[in-house]
């Protein structure tokens, strides 16, 4: 691959961010913990691509996401290259790869990827790899990823502290400043578009909320006890975001002196605010609990930096997508259509010159597991006519590439991308 | 006389403090347990139901709600059993092998027995073998089936298919539901049933026990 064309899918994606029409279509896969590609499907991509025999490494271990190496992403037409945080969400650093026996695939996790087996055949995950403490994740024997177990303490009213909810949110020490400069730079060496997720600018993201980064989680860590939270405990979520929206703008402003705006986009928060149907607040809520936080944090970003910001969350969520945008966020993903109200041609209609649409190329939950491969085309060139006019869309599947989705879909999909970007 | 408007108004805001002092206050004074789930309970997870379908409530509020319900029940469950007291049916419940979340079947459990029935609440990633042996147990009429990841979808089959096999499929009406769940789905595998919500699961139920709400 040339240079010249490297450059052009960075180009590629800032235009389609400025809402211009670039040349074809840019695609992400692998850019972000919700734009990825389940570790075995990686693997039957590099085998259907007859790309070098190498195992995959699972650079995500809670959803088992596959790192997609270059060649992949230049046999897939990626145009996005992704940095994060290099400690995963169970606390340990990606890195010191070994190999892992993945319900009969070998792959590569983590060094401090450490794993028991319980006496029902599930699988048990440490926080930050020690074994000493109980653990933090649980995938189901047969099962294709972790979920959190949760370490919730016995909650009493008088002694909760919003201190405690708080652990995860520090400064970045100068060793973090280094790595985050180090994985930009070396993102940047792609030619790639860059997006990076900084860490600490995720809201009472659910999947965070139990830490299972944590060794001995505090304050309210529990799922339910959470939700409740954000209707029966405002005053203490407020304490909390409030502290949490410093933390993260002081650290932005650190990371921004270190690298300046060679990242064109930031992953901000995967705070899921829609469900299949509705929603999991009000408007009203939201706007009283969420929008401040986001806006104090957005309101940095496009004050001082070129960095659009992206914010997911799944399902039903149109009715947020003006207080999505008037707090700041300029991408929106995963494009849940198959959820109430997420009619694409009507999202584009109405926001298609305000966000950027980083998703919903086609439905993961019907098309892409359980379709055929010619259903699988009719359904991506359609969301390529809805989203692709007048730029402010990036392809990409309605979030990660599940396990079990057939390789044929997959290659169906990334085909049917190229056939419209030929076409038009 | 109980104050069953406190009751109510209790489970209704979600304040489990209050559901539960009202409910001790009342059976110190002899209250009819019954009584206060047929007529201050139930009402209120119904309105609950109702506010959620509107968008009045979402699932923190549903959550509240329940758990001011189930306070409230602890205590009466005993004295209705004293009574031999009927529920309006019975339900297991359970999100199916391999998916280990269980908000929304917690919600749907929440709601059903709110709504008066009773329920054997089998937890996540529960094999095809558990469900036969509760169903066997329980004298359950009711099964509802939880999936939310496309992966765990065909476990769905797999349970109604080990049904059918060990014999207790026409015992019990199956309902499913999950986000990823379609009532096409619902009827391509077998199920009786789609709930697309809690409050929907909750009317099904009460359809297949043959309960007017």
């Amino acid at each position: 691959m040339t240079a010249e064309t490297l450059l052009s899918r960075r180009e590629r994606v800032r235009t389609t961010l400025a809402h211009r029409q670039p040349d074809r279509i840019p695609i992400d896969f692998g850019g972000t913990a919700v734009t990825g590609i389940h570790a075995s499907c990686v693997a039957a991509l590099r085998d259907y691509y007859g790309l070098e025999k190498r195992l995959v490494k699972v650079h995500e271990p809670y959803q088992m996401l596959g790192w997609v190496d270059d060649d992949l992403k230049d046999a897939m037409g990626i145009d996005v290259e992704g940095v994060a945080r290099r400690p995963t969400i169970f606390g340990f650093p990606t890195g010191g790869w070994k190999e892992w026996n993945f319900n009969g695939l070998e792959v590569l996790v983590p060094g401090q990827f450490n794993v028991t087996t319980a006496s029902n055949g599930d699988t048990l995950i440490y926080p930050e790899g020690d074994m000493s403490v109980p653990p933090s994740g649980r995938m189901p024997k047969d099962g294709f990823f972790f979920d959190s177990i949760i370490r919730q303490k016995p909650i009493d009213e008088e002694q909760l502290n919003p201190a405690d909810n708080l652990e995860e949110f520090k400064a970045l020490t100068e060793a973090d400043l280094a790595e985050l400069r180090a994985d930009v730079a070396a993102a940047n060496a792609k030619g790639r578009a860059v997006i990076a997720n900084f860490g600490g600018t995720a809201f009472g993201d659910i999947a965070l909320v139990p830490g299972p980064f944590l060794k001995d989680p505090k304050g309210i860590r529990d799922v339910a006890e959470w939700y409740m939270s954000t209707s029966g405990r405002r005053e203490y979520v407020h304490a909390v975001f409030a502290r949490q929206a410093e933390t993260a703008v002081s650290n932005l402003k650190r990371i921004h002196a270190f690298i300046g705006d060679s990242v064109d986009a930031v992953f901000l928060c995967g705070t899921d605010f829609g469900t299949q149907t509705s929603a999991f607040c009000s408007v009203p809520a939201f706007r009283e609990l969420w929008f401040p936080y986001y806006k104090q944090v957005n309101d940095w970003i496009h004050a001082h930096t070129a960095w659009k910001t992206f914010k997911h969350s799944c399902g039903s969520v149109e009715r947020f997508y003006e207080s999505f945008i008037e707090c700041g966020f300029d991408i929106i993903n995963p494009v849940q259509c198959s959820a109430a109200g997420m009619d694409p041609e009507r999202l584009k209609a109405k926001y298609g010159t305000r966000m950027t649409f980083w998703g919903g190329g086609v439905d993961t939950q019907k098309t892409l597991p359980f379709g055929t491969a010619a259903e699988v085309r009719q359904e991506v060139l359609r969301r390529c006519e809805i989203f692709a006019s007048g730029g402010g869309f990036v392809f990409n599947s309605v979030h990660n590439i599940q396990a079990c989705t057939p390789v044929a879909n997959i290659v169906a999909m990334i085909n049917a991308v190229n056939e419209f970007n030929g076409r038009n | 006389m109980a104050d069953i408007q406190k009751l109510y108004d209790a489970v209704l805001n979600g304040d489990q403090k209050t559901a539960v002092a009202v409910t001790k206050e009342a059976l110190a004074g002899n209250a009819d347990p019954l009584e206060l789930i047929q007529k201050g309970m139930i009402p209120a997870m119904d309105e609950v139901g109702k506010r959620f379908e509107c968008e009045e409530f979402f699932v923190p509020e549903l959550l509240l709600s329940a758990r001011a319900m189930k306070g409230a029940l602890v205590l009466l469950r005993p004295l209705l059993a004293e009574r031999g007291a009927q529920p309006a049916g019975r339900v297991v419940i359970g999100t199916v092998k391999g998916d280990l979340h269980d908000i929304g079947k917690n919600l749907v459990a929440s709601m059903l027995e709110g709504g008066g029935f009773e329920v054997v609440d089998l937890g996540a990633d529960v094999t095809p073998e558990k469900f036969i042996e509760a169903i066997r147990t329980s004298g359950a009429n009711v099964v509802c089936l939880s999936a939310l990841l496309t992966v765990t979808m065909p476990s769905m089959k797999k349970t109604i298919d080990a049904l059918k096999d060990a014999g207790v499929r026409d015992r019990v009406k199956v309902l499913v539901g999950g986000a990823p769940v379609t009532p096409q789905f619902a009827q391509e595998i077998g199920a009786d049933g789609y709930g697309e919500n809690a409050s929907s699961a909750v009317s099904l139920a009460r359809r297949f026990s043959g309960v007017t709400a």
